[in-house]
């Protein structure tokens, strides 16, 4: 089927089948890779991204539930020249070890910061727990997110 | 150690006129070969090459799975090279024949070895090269080039004001002679060792641009899925063909060696052409057990057979005759799947002469003797680009799925990029092995007199050697590929090293005992199995220090000064368990409903204490606290060094909490992330990482976290339950 996604602020227009998931449209159709496949049932997190703000598992989302919809991948949450306070967390803390799931806990993260900029602890805990890491990076995502928190980054940089 | 730099560093010019030192490093030692160095032909594995416009690469023949060998290697040549760590690029070596390492004639990544094997040679050839430049700048202003000095990437004329860059002089110092008697610095003057580093890859992988193996595109490339069978070894008898054939966007579907390999031009349409595959096999060879037959197995095997002595003093019968107490206890642990963020693919792209596979593999040189295995091409035709891997912890040293990869690609003579689903993930893995241990010792009045310890189980050599083998024989033609394997099998401990896989940890039984007696009665149910972080070391130290928590509450005594006062001739041992108990504030009682256990465990040459506080709430078990202290020599990275131990922690937790994979008639029960457990964010405990402040040579961070948090965490609940539970996963309800 023919539909259209914007993309990271960018409209495209795309023609595959519809069960499709999402991810495999970002990923193959669209060329970005950032996004990622961990276990194709939306238990891991690692395929995060935003659609309409609210974060969604793209690997269990078939593409033609979100025609028309606007999607914000790892890709377009910072730039090169300007990226999200918590990727420059993430890189100031060194978070990632073998860095596989860190688009998702990053894309969870910043959905988190847009609704509640001033999360405390637990707060955060619970908004992070569906992203597994197997490396066991959490305390250090823990300790990036509350290091934005605490300079009021999170205020003046909208997830998506 | 000590090196002669001829043997391991040559000077020339790099690719575009710069300056190019090749080195050539160790192999793994947890999986070296033990071939003898060849004499001969230069086949450097590593290069420092710095250019005339500034940059400076590093290349090496390791891989970056999380562990953090891509920051800490290159630290140490930043070092004595005098620049800033993030000044130097750190690049992959591709494995062709050139790049193959004279030593071991295996390029491997495991054993926590990178950065204990590399330590000198990394550091004398950062000072190599920055001698050459002072050389170079010395000739160039006619001074004394032992008045001269380099900092911050520049050479420093005698006045102290004149300087030149790195980059003005690297032409001119390709020329140089390599010295023998460089310097390294003195501790005192280390800028960046032992110092808080950020991490190189830290930038690609918060933006989403590190290439792991999943994210390779070829022009022209398609995609393939396997089926294969439920249960191991059962071999293809049909399938339906034609009908998956005409499916959209199928290419292609035929038989590999492992199985129905399905080839579409997009990766949804070939999951969604083998969801239509209906494949007929015959299971008359095929793996048939279940997890309770496995253990039968074992118990009759550890009957039947008292296996082969692996450590021995004084005589443990004696001990057992003298009249004192004995104490028996039994321990089994479950198979446990790796469970690798990014599941197992890769990318191969076959021609008739020659191929070219991009991989995350922990073995670049098996990788292309699967290559071969499953082509008409030798090792020599095929280069392998290794790119991220999204985690290893052992799984990424076999090659099966190059395999398949590589055969879909030959078939089909075109890029082929093979994706295993979480599911295919979990259910064809091999395994880290399921256990058993019997163990006994005698008491005589509260002191241990004798200590014996049955290890029951297989051997991991068993089912790695079929590539590692020939690896080693690179000229070998294949047909002898079958025969190498079971030479090298009937040559371990002689032409092969000796599998440590099953008594690591137990023969390095390190209590001050007169009688010791350390046993592996070899049985191998036919699961396949390899290593998994911490290996061995990751089933005895649950026996060994469960065990050893039994035998002090037989004593009556506190399990921490039960082990403290066996360790007098063991100052590491003593030191990190002596200030776990301190960190942890054992003396202390813990709060209410709650206990804590300890446990220390020395592997890969690296010595951790922990204490875990735990409790159950709810029905589950609740770890609230682990603290941990570390002795692994000389730290490179200090916070690489804290990261790894708590990512060995939570990667044993999540084992101690609900590591299983059942097998039911052959096949394994679990599937996914809701039946195979991985421990969540919220689940964490408060983790508290001490480092000893040490001078020894560094050790290995990347697996020894992982041993003492098992037994530490089932101490803790016998201290709260009154229960000693010796079977993993621990229960809430035991």
């Amino acid at each position: 089927m023919t539909l259209s996604l914007t993309v990271n602020g960018e409209l495209r227009s795309l023609d595959v089948d519809g069960d499709t998931p999402l991810l495999w449209v970002i990923r193959d159709e669209l060329g970005l890779k950032g996004t990622k496949f961990g276990c194709g049932a939306g238990l891991c997190g690692a395929c995060t991204v935003h659609l309409n703000g609210q974060p969604i598992r793209s690997c269990s989302t078939p593409v033609e539930l979100v025609d028309g919809g606007e999607v914000t991948t790892i890709e377009g949450l910072g730039h090169e020249e300007n990226l999200h306070a918590l990727q420059r967390a993430w890189i100031e803390q060194g978070v990632p070890q073998c860095g596989y799931c860190q688009s998702g806990q990053i894309m969870t993260a910043a959905h988190l910061l847009a609704t509640n900029p001033a999360p405390d602890r637990d707060q955060i805990i619970a908004a992070m727990t569906g992203n597994l890491c197997r490396c066991g990076t959490y305390s250090r995502i823990v300790a990036a997110v509350e290091s934005v928190v605490a300079t009021g980054a999170s205020k003046h940089n909208e997830g998506a | 150690m000590s090196l002669n730099r001829r043997d391991f560093l040559k000077v020339g010019a790099g690719t575009s006129g710069g300056l190019m030192l090749s080195l050539s490093l160790f192999g793994c030692a947890g999986i070296a070969t033990g071939y003898k160095p060849e004499t001969g032909e230069w086949k450097p594995d590593a290069w420092l090459e710095l250019t005339d416009n500034g940059d400076i690469y590093f290349t090496l023949a390791r891989v970056e799975m999380g562990q953090g060998t891509y920051t800490g290697l290159t630290t140490l040549i930043a070092e004595e090279l005098e620049v800033a760590p993030d000044a130097i690029t750190p690049r992959f070596a591709p494995v062709a024949s050139e790049y193959q390492n004279p030593l071991y004639k295996l390029q491997a990544t495991g054993g926590s070895t990178s950065v204990a094997t590399s330590w000198e040679p990394l550091r004398v050839a950062g000072a190599s090269a920055r001698q050459l430049l002072v050389d170079a700048g010395a000739r160039v202003w006619r001074v004394d080039p032992a008045r001269c000095s380099a900092s911050n990437g520049r050479v420093i004329h005698p006045n102290g004001i004149d300087s030149m860059e790195y980059r003005q002089l690297v032409e001119l110092a390709s020329r140089e002679t390599l010295r023998d008697d460089v310097a390294l610095k003195p501790r005192s003057q280390w800028k960046y060792i032992g110092k808080q580093n950020g991490r190189l890859d830290a930038r690609a992988k918060s933006t989403g641009t590190a290439v792991y193996g999943i994210d390779v595109e070829l022009p022209d490339m398609v995609y393939a899925v396997v089926t294969r069978s439920p249960r191991y070894g059962g071999k293809l008898r049909s399938f339906n063909a034609d009908q998956v054939r005409a499916m959209s966007d199928v290419l292609d579907v035929f038989e590999i060696e492992r199985g129905v390999a399905v080839v579409a031009s997009r990766y949804w349409s070939a999951r969604k052409a083998q969801n239509a595959l209906k494949v007929e096999w015959d299971f008359t060879d095929a793996l048939a057990v279940s997890n309770a037959e496995v253990f039968a197995s074992y118990r009759e095997a550890a009957d039947r057979d008292p296996g082969d002595s692996e450590r021995s003093e004084g005589d443990f019968g004696d001990a057992v005759e003298s009249g004192a107490t004995l104490v028996q206890a039994e321990y089994a642990q479950p198979y446990l799947a790796h469970s690798t963020m990014e599941p197992m693919n890769a990318t191969a792209w076959c021609r008739e002469d020659s191929a070219e596979i991009w991989v995350p593999t922990q073995a670049p040189d098996l990788a292309r003797i699967a290559v071969a295995r499953v082509t008409d091409l030798s090792p020599g035709d095929v280069t392998i680009h290794t790119t991220f891997l999204g985690g290893g912890f052992g799984r990424r040293l076999s090659q099966d799925y190059v395999e398949e990869a590589a055969a879909v690609s030959w078939r089909m003579q075109r890029p082929v990029k093979l994706i295993w689903s979480r599911e295919e993930d979990t259910r064809h893995d091999l395994y880290r092995p399921a256990m058993l241990h019997r163990m006994k010792a005698t008491m005589d009045q509260g002191e241990v007199t004798g200590w014996q310890h049955q290890i029951v189980g297989p051997k991991i050599l068993t089912w790695f050697v079929r590539n590692a083998a020939p690896a080693q024989y690179p000229w070998a033609p294949k047909f002898l590929y079958d025969t190498l394997g079971k030479v090298g099998l009937m040559a371990e401990g002689i032409a092969t090293p000796k599998d440590m896989s099953a008594i690591e940890g137990a023969i390095d039984y390190p209590y001050q005992v007169d009688n010791i007696d350390i046993r592996h009665t070899h049985t191998d149910p036919g699961v396949p199995v390899t290593w998994w972080r911490s290996v061995g070391y990751s089933h005895n130290g649950f026996a060994v220090e469960t065990f050893m928590d039994e035998l002090a509450h037989q004593a009556g005594e506190d399990p921490y000064q039960f082990r403290r006062k066996l360790l007098a001739d063991q100052p590491r041992h003593r030191e990190v368990l002596d200030r776990a108990a301190t960190l942890a504030d054992w003396n202390s009682p813990a709060p209410a409903g709650r206990a804590r256990g300890i446990a220390v465990f020395q592997s890969f040459g690296t010595y951790v204490a922990q204490v875990v506080e735990a409790g159950i709430e709810n029905g589950s078990i609740r770890v609230y606290k682990v603290s941990a202290v570390v002795d692994c020599g000389q730290v490179v990275n200090p916070r690489i060094v804290e990261d790894q131990i708590e990512g060995g922690i939570l990667f044993g937790l999540t084992a101690a909490l609900y590591g299983e994979i059942t097998f039911e008639n052959g096949a394994v029960r679990q599937s996914n992330f809701h039946d195979y457990l991985l421990l969540r964010q919220h689940e964490r405990p408060e983790i508290t990482v001490e480092i000893v402040d040490s001078q020894a040579s560094p050790t290995g961070v990347g697996e020894p976290g992982v041993p003492p948090v098992l037994p530490a965490l089932g101490n803790a609940l016998f201290a709260l339950t009154g229960k000693r539970q010796r079977s993993l996963p621990l229960k809430a309800d035991a």
